[in-house]
């Protein structure tokens, strides 16, 4: 670190000394002063972005539609204004020492705009000068008229390309993909950095050293470190989607990064922004009924429930009687599921002065799950006398604070301070679920079909149709997770000529986690025989994600061109330190972990270190073809001992084509801008991936604990990044007066010196794999974003976005190993990573016309054909979406409907439910006399033909759902003014996830149970899917 | 003229040179302080560096040991599975890992095969790895050197006895380790035998340690000799053993405890086999001992017959022993083995006498197997014939072993050396959970295996 911060401050002296002396006297200049208003309403447009082109001076303009530039050189300047909304506008000013020039711009309205300035690497840049796609989200708007419970809702739908499956439990995180999975073997996640900094966003961030979830953690989906972020508290996301754009960002950055810039502070009297949002969680999700088959073996005469199913019924083994169904989710005293809630009430405040502006927000935020303890459950804890623990009654919660403070203060025209604090306490439980023997999945899902199936085990409560316990033994359990959270980041800009700028940004993003799990002695399930004897476990897990970030711009001329330099260093830090405790058999009515007799204790620590420059050179040539080329270097403390560093260039051009006098455009296409961009990024090994090295240890021997020392890693000193290459290209077409705008995107990705954890062979007596640069994975696809006005009249406006996607991967190679092969799923070259495969049923009849299809050895009786080869069946993830975003207004406006639909296919989704059903087995194909023959079919490929294939439970995962609907009303001023003295109100009526048509036969083709785990094919297994939201919420401005 | 005009061209490439000098620094100029700043301590991991002495040595050692408690009782091992796939469990676990080795039909990529099978060899290489080190560090340890044989014997001998023909043998001491051969089970226990021959060549000393590796590497040596149908070879090697002497892996709360516990009793994952399944019990399993049933004070087993105790899975009623408890160690060898290996050697010279004499002295004076000390068994009777006499002497042993991954290996002898076929020994009939009894006689190699040149698949899957 002392390194690293000297070294910091010697190349940040050098740069201004070299500046000072090249320039040493400049003159007091003059100043400039640009009012920007609307050029129909003659009214101020604040937040404006205002650049003197040929400088690094830009600023935002204030609620009064003012910013001031102080201490310009004389000269002639071009001024450039950019607004969201409005068509850009230039306008020429001529400064003179000391005196102030006024510039007044009037802003047309554009019927349809992007966001015309986007943060890069290198500071802010005009979007037409960049030869990438990228994607921005208004989060500010958007968080205010739509249903929005988290960040992950935030980026869902939203940006083609980015593919977005949240987790189902409140609390949980998501799984992001932008432009498809680059990795074999890491993570596919992108990175995010938020007002600068890089952003600690680990997933499935949970575990604990007791509890019975599976690994220590619930089973299910678990925390994610982008979910403690309050939305509210968000301006804008920028997404990077790959290679190609995020070369500046690093080694790590090839899965793409996410931009999140909080809100700031503007100048003027203070803006007091209050919004509560109160509304209802709600599982409209149908599940599977449960089936039991009744019938005798030949010869018997009692009717049982434990040998027959629809094969044995076929081949005669078994005489039918009925079939019996129970489904616990459509049952009012049975089901674990009622109406959840949610609730937010926040506050902020904006405002300050040209020299300080600041920007303060709170909030708090409480969301209640649908898992509920049953009304049967309940009237057993009541007549018991057992105590009703909160985590029993709704195991599902989170309740989040936030604070945040954000200051931006200007010293001198050439010297500015931003600093960004925000602070999160977050507090969830979570039940035990899906891959978790004692959670609720397991139980609710693996029951027969009947309520008539005996007792828990050893403690006589009627099961009630569950498997093997009911929910209140399963939720006695607490899992529960709190966070303090602190972000910070100080960024000093310093221009000491306005053609040179130079910035130096330090922060930190600390965590202070602690996972938690309890269970009192003498409750619990009865999974094993010391579960109810009690455990109890803490994981303390202390996070710090240090990021130093230097840069310096300059701004020149030669030979006619415009250039632009970018220099810059970086160093990011992370550390995880982890304290885990935890013991079993714990004494009597105590929580205390001291008290168990069989303690279990663990340390982990990680730590990365990166460290990387980058250099960028700019062009711009008469201000339409803007040429782009750069370099990173990046070395990082997890690269083997041969291999000390990698290089990344990029290149881009953006061509404004519709500006060049011989460009004959048709009178209907307002501007046509080309772009194309190559780029290099990598993925970084793990911190330890490239070591031999041994792990310490206990066993005993002799009945004596004694210390131990095992191979750890098998290592590999030739290890370094993957390295992903991105050629793009694309086009922005603004049509019919700007009425219409596409933006078009193809590209190209391939992934060299993949890393493929090598599965080594056992016989190796080694570690099951090894980290090596063998592989190579091809995306390929195109991205298309339309904008539309439809209609603009003052009584009704209709405007539609739509984005739509396509991507296909595929591994081209896995070097000198051979295909990685799972259960359902596979990795082999020439297909795409983690690839569905199964030997496919090929065909089914019902011969003999008896109802049910039935196996045979021998083909001629056989009624079920099953392939002896598994080929691949499917894309794991969608290949394809579409999002279809309409807004209609009304009554000028101020009634405003949105609607976003979400289309997604080309891939299958596992049903892993229904396959496990199958052998507890209550499935409709293994026991429902009156099933389906798909069903039988399925069924019987997995389990009696001989090629046992799970073929039938790979299914389609298309589908269109409603993703969101919103309705809002803004009040006008007046009425705002006079209802509560307010400046602005409006009210906002809201649902999502409120309809789903899909042909998947599961329960949703986006419930996963591993959607946070780093799944490259997440599947739906005994999970509670996804819930709908219906909210409504106050906006209140003063 | 424009400010950016009146600028020229000097302070961009003053500019330019010193933002080159800064990238050299950073790139180049400095590499070894970089190396500093990007120098991590991982306080989790023990570089090789750190391991070059005898306490060391010792640590490799009782990780080696640690590996091979992992073979045996206190991880699921190939003693389970084996006894699944055998007669002596049955499954009431929800895994479909266990069904298909229950049911005789396991698939090549069986994930709990591949950790069990990934222990046996992590055993011979982290064994080897240790010898090698006390042999530089500490070369007097002789009794815990061949403890190391003994755990390297006893992995092989397991893997001779559990798996398929075509079993890979590497040296593991090469970086990276080499690529196995593929070898059949027979070379296999050749290679048991000389691990087992040098176990009881260092464990030659006087102290209680060395006698008792001594007398545990003969046990496990004579097995191997019976393996390969070395009958004379085996009495040989377990003559003169105490039948009280017990070589034991033990168990502790803080360093894992009795999985066969775990797993039965506990988890009820595994219930004691029977030649009854079902939990109405009107599933015939043709050719299992009916270990439940017979109620064998050797074995004492609760079976429920109503839906008070349910398995894992919660349909099958599981039957659970309480032979072994949470910190209950194990037996690896024992006097009992030595007993009916110098039983099995006199029923294969056709002394019927000494044969059911060393069986009825065993039944008179029953040692303690895990937690239960069984009262005195009526002594046997000769039944008359050497195919009953073979049926009666391993019937008799799957009780005193149950549990410990001899059933299977045994049964596979009965069709190897006895004459018996797949269709009178294994399990057969209709499948309690679905389906009917496959044809497995073994376990096969697994798919991570294939990832060794060497390995095309299992080259027989002959018993």
């Amino acid at each position: 670190m002392y390194i690293t911060w000297r070294r910091a401050a010697a190349l940040a002296a050098m740069l201004s000394l070299a500046a000072t002396s090249a320039h040493a006297q400049q003159g007091s200049g003059g100043t400039i002063t640009v009012r920007v208003t609307s050029a129909t309403e003659q009214r101020p447009i604040e937040s404006a972005r205002v650049f003197v082109l040929g400088t690094n001076l830009s600023t935002a303009t204030a609620p009064d539609g003012r910013s001031t530039f102080r201490g310009v050189a004389p000269g002639t300047y071009t001024i450039r204004v950019l607004r969201v909304g409005f068509s850009e506008q230039t306008k020429r000013a001529v400064v003179t020492s000391g005196a102030t020039t006024t510039v007044d711009i009037a802003m047309s309205v554009a019927a349809v705009s992007l966001a015309p300035v986007v943060t890069t690497a290198t500071g802010e840049q005009r979007r037409t000068e960049i030869g990438n796609a990228t994607a921005n989200i208004d989060a500010a708007s958007v968080v205010e008229e739509s249903p929005i419970g988290s960040l992950s809702d935030l980026l869902n739908s939203r940006a083609p390309g980015v593919t977005v499956t949240s987790g189902t439990q409140t609390g949980t995180g998501a799984r992001i993909r932008i432009r498809g999975s680059n990795s074999v073997s890491l993570s596919n996640e992108p990175i995010w950095i938020i007002d600068g900094i890089r952003m600690t966003s680990t997933n499935a961030n949970f575990s604990t050293a007791t509890g019975n979830g599976a690994g220590g953690n619930t089973g299910g989906n678990n925390a994610s470190r982008t979910g403690d972020l309050n939305p509210d508290e968000i301006e804008s996301i920028e997404i990077v989607k790959g290679p190609s754009a995020a070369t500046l960002y690093g080694t790590d950055a090839a899965n793409g990064v996410i931009l999140v810039t909080t809100k700031r502070g503007r100048a003027g009297a203070p803006k007091w922004n209050i919004y509560s949002e109160g509304g209802t969680v709600v599982d409209r999700n149908s599940y599977p009924t449960a089936y039991s088959l009744w019938g005798k073996r030949p010869g018997e005469t009692v009717s049982s429930r434990t040998f027959c199913n629809l094969q044995r019924v076929g081949t005669g083994e078994c005489l039918a009687d009925s079939t019996s169904a129970l489904n616990i989710f459509n049952e009012k005293d049975l089901t674990p599921l009622a109406m959840g809630n949610r609730y937010q009430l926040g506050g902020n405040v904006s405002g300050g002065s040209d020299a300080v502006r600041y920007f303060v927000s709170a909030e708090d935020e409480r969301e209640i799950g649908v898992l509920s303890l049953p009304t049967f459950e309940r009237q057993r804890f009541d007549s018991a006398g057992i105590p009703l623990r909160s985590w029993v009654d709704r195991p599902n919660q989170m309740r989040r604070r936030s604070l945040r403070v954000n200051l931006n203060t200007m010293i001198s025209p050439k010297l500015d301070l931003a600093m960004s604090s925000g602070f999160i306490n977050v507090g969830q439980r979570y039940s035990l679920e899906s891959n978790s023997t004692a959670g609720l999945g397991s139980q609710v899902f693996g029951g027969p079909g009947t309520r008539a199936n005996g007792n828990v085990t050893g403690l006589g409560t009627p099961l009630n149709g569950y498997r093997a316990w009911t929910p209140g033994y399963s939720w006695q359990e607490q899992t529960a997770q709190s966070v303090n959270r602190f972000l910070w980041s100080g960024q000093v800009n310093w221009r000491p000529f306005s053609w040179l700028a130079n910035r130096a940004t330090i922060g930190n993003d600390f965590s202070s986690i602690s996972d938690d799990n309890l269970l009192y002695r003498g409750e619990g399930p009865p999974l094993t025989a010391t579960t109810r004897l009690g455990s109890r476990g803490i994981n303390r897990n202390s996070t710090n994600n240090l990021t130093v970030d230097l840069g310096s711009s300059a701004q020149y001329r030669l030979f006619g061109l415009a250039l632009k330099t970018t220099a810059g260093a970086q160093y990011i830090g992370f550390r995880a330190a982890i304290a885990s405790t935890g013991s079993t058999q714990l004494a009597p009515a105590s929580q205390n972990v001291s008290s168990g007799t069989s303690p279990v204790v663990n340390e982990f620590t990680t730590i990365t270190k990166t460290l990387g420059v980058f250099l960028e050179q700019g062009v711009a040539i008469r201000d339409r073809l803007f040429l782009t080329a750069a370099v990173r270097s990046d070395q990082n403390s997890a690269f083997g001992t041969n291999f000390q560093s990698i290089v990344y260039p990029k290149a881009s051009a953006s061509y404004l084509i519709s500006q060049e006098d011989w460009f004959k455009s048709p009178t209907w296409l307002s501007a046509l801008r080309l772009r194309y961009a190559y780029g290099q990024s990598g993925v970084q090994p793990g911190p330890n991936d490239a070591l031999f090295y041994f792990n310490a240890g206990t066993t005993n021997l002799a009945a004596a604990d004694q210390p131990t020392l095992i191979q750890g890693a098998l290592g590999n000193s030739n290890l370094k990044p993957e390295r992903s290459t991105e050629n793009e290209t694309g086009f922005e077409a603004q049509m019919f007066e700007g009425r219409l705008s596409i933006d078009a995107t193809y590209y190209n990705k391939v992934t060299k010196d993949a890393l493929i954890a090598a599965v080594l062979p056992p016989s190796y007596g080694s570690v099951t794999t090894q980290l090596r640069n063998l592989g190579s994975v091809k995306n390929s696809g195109w991205e298309l974003g339309v904008n539309a006005q439809l209609v603009n009249r003052s009584y009704f406006g209709w405007d539609v976005n739509v984005s739509a996607s396509g991507n296909a991967n595929v591994v081209q190679s896995l070097g000198d190993t051979p295909p990685q092969i799972g259960t359902t799923n596979r990795t082999v070259a020439g297909y795409p990573i983690a690839g569905y495969w199964a030997a496919p049923i090929t065909s089914y009849r019902d011969k003999n016309g008896d109802g049910y299809l039935t196996y045979y050895a021998d083909t001629a009786k056989n009624e079920v054909f099953v392939s002896d080869s598994v080929v691949f069946r499917g894309y794991a993830t969608p290949r394809y979406t579409t999002t279809i975003l309409n807004g209609f207004d009304f009554l000028n406006h101020k009634l405003r409907l949105n609607s976003l639909w979400d289309i997604r296919r080309g891939n299958l989704w596992y049903n892993n439910t229904d396959r496990i059903r199958c052998t507890r087995p209550n499935c409709s194909g293994r026991n429902n006399l009156k099933a389906e023959f798909v069903d039988q079919a399925t069924n019987i490929a997995a389990n009696e033909a001989a090629a046992r294939s799970l073929d039938g439970f790979l299914q389609d995962g298309g589908f269109v759902r409603l993703r969101e609907a919103s309705l809002e009303y803004r009040f006008s001023p007046q009425l705002a003014s006079r209802l509560l003295r307010a400046r602005s109100l409006s009210m906002v009526l809201a649902g999502r996830n409120l309809r789903l048509w899909t042909k998947y036969r599961g329960v949703d083709p986006e419930s996963g149970f591993n959607t946070t785990s780093g799944t490259d094919a997440p599947s739906e297994f005994q999970t509670i899917a996804p819930p709908s939201y219906f909210t409504f919420r106050f906006n209140l401005g003063y | 003229m424009t400010h950016s005009h009146m600028m020229g061209a000097r302070f961009p490439r003053t500019f330019l040179r010193v933002v080159t000098a800064a990238s050299l620094l950073t790139i180049g100029g400095c590499q070894a302080a970089n190396d500093r700043v990007l120098a991590v301590t991982d306080p989790d991991i023990v570089f090789p560096n750190d391991v070059g002495s005898a306490e060391a040595a010792v640590g490799l050692a009782n990780g080696a040991i640690g590996t091979f408690r992992n073979i045996t009782g206190a991880a699921e091992s190939t003693w389970l599975f084996g006894g699944l796939l055998a007669d002596e469990w049955s499954t009431s676990s929800t895994f479909i890992e266990n069904d298909e080795t229950d049911q005789r039909r396991i698939r090549e990529f069986n994930g709990s095969v591949t950790t069990m099978l990934r222990n046996l060899y992590r055993t011979r290489s982290r064994a080897n790895a240790a010898i090698k080190a006390l042999t530089q560090y500490s070369p007097t340890s002789r009794a815990m050197i061949a403890e190391l044989y003994l755990a390297r014997g006893y992995a092989e001998l397991q893997l001779a006895s559990d798996f398929c023909n075509g079993i890979p043998i590497g040296d593991t001491s090469t970086l990276p380790p080499e690529n196995g051969t593929p070898r059949s089970y027979a070379e296999v226990f050749a290679l048991s035998g000389a691990s087992l021959d040098s176990a009881i060549a260092f464990a030659n000393g006087t102290d209680a340690q060395s006698v008792l590796i001594n007398s545990a590497s003969k046990v496990a040596r004579a097995r191997v000799a019976i393996g390969l149908a070395d009958f004379t070879g085996a009495a040989t090697f377990v003559a003169g053993l105490p039948t009280s002497f017990a070589y034991r892996h033990t168990f502790s709360l803080t360093t894992g405890t009795n999985t066969l516990w775990g797993q039965g009793l506990s988890a009820r994952r595994y219930s004691v086999g029977d030649s009854v399944e079902g939990n109405a019990r009107n599933i015939r399993v043709t050719n299992a001992i009916p270990f439940a049933s017979t109620r064998d004070v050797r074995l004492p087993t609760v079976i429920p017959t109503s839906g008070a105790i349910n398995g894992q899975d919660g349909q099958t009623y599981a039957r659970t022993t309480t032979m072994w408890g949470q910190l209950t160690s194990v037996d690896v060898a024992t006097g009992i083995d030595a007993r009916l290996i110098e039983a099995e050697v006199a029923l294969r010279a056709g002394n019927a006498v000494s044969w059911l004499g060393i069986l009825n002295a065993l039944r008179a004076a029953p040692p303690k197997l895990g937690e239960i000390q069984p009262t005195a068994l009526p002594p046997l009777t000769d039944p008359g014939s050497v195919e009953a006499r073979v049926s009666l002497h391993f019937r008799e042993k799957a009780f005193w072993t149950f549990g410990r991954g001899q059933r299977l290996g045994d049964m596979r002898r009965l069709l190897r050396q006895y004459g018996r076929t797949e269709a009178n020994t294994f399990p057969q009939g209709v499948h309690y959970k679905g389906g009917s009894y496959g044809t497995d006689v073994n376990i096969p190699i697994v798919t991570d295996e294939r990832n060794n040149p060497n390995f095309k698949g299992c080259t027989d899957r002959l018993p």
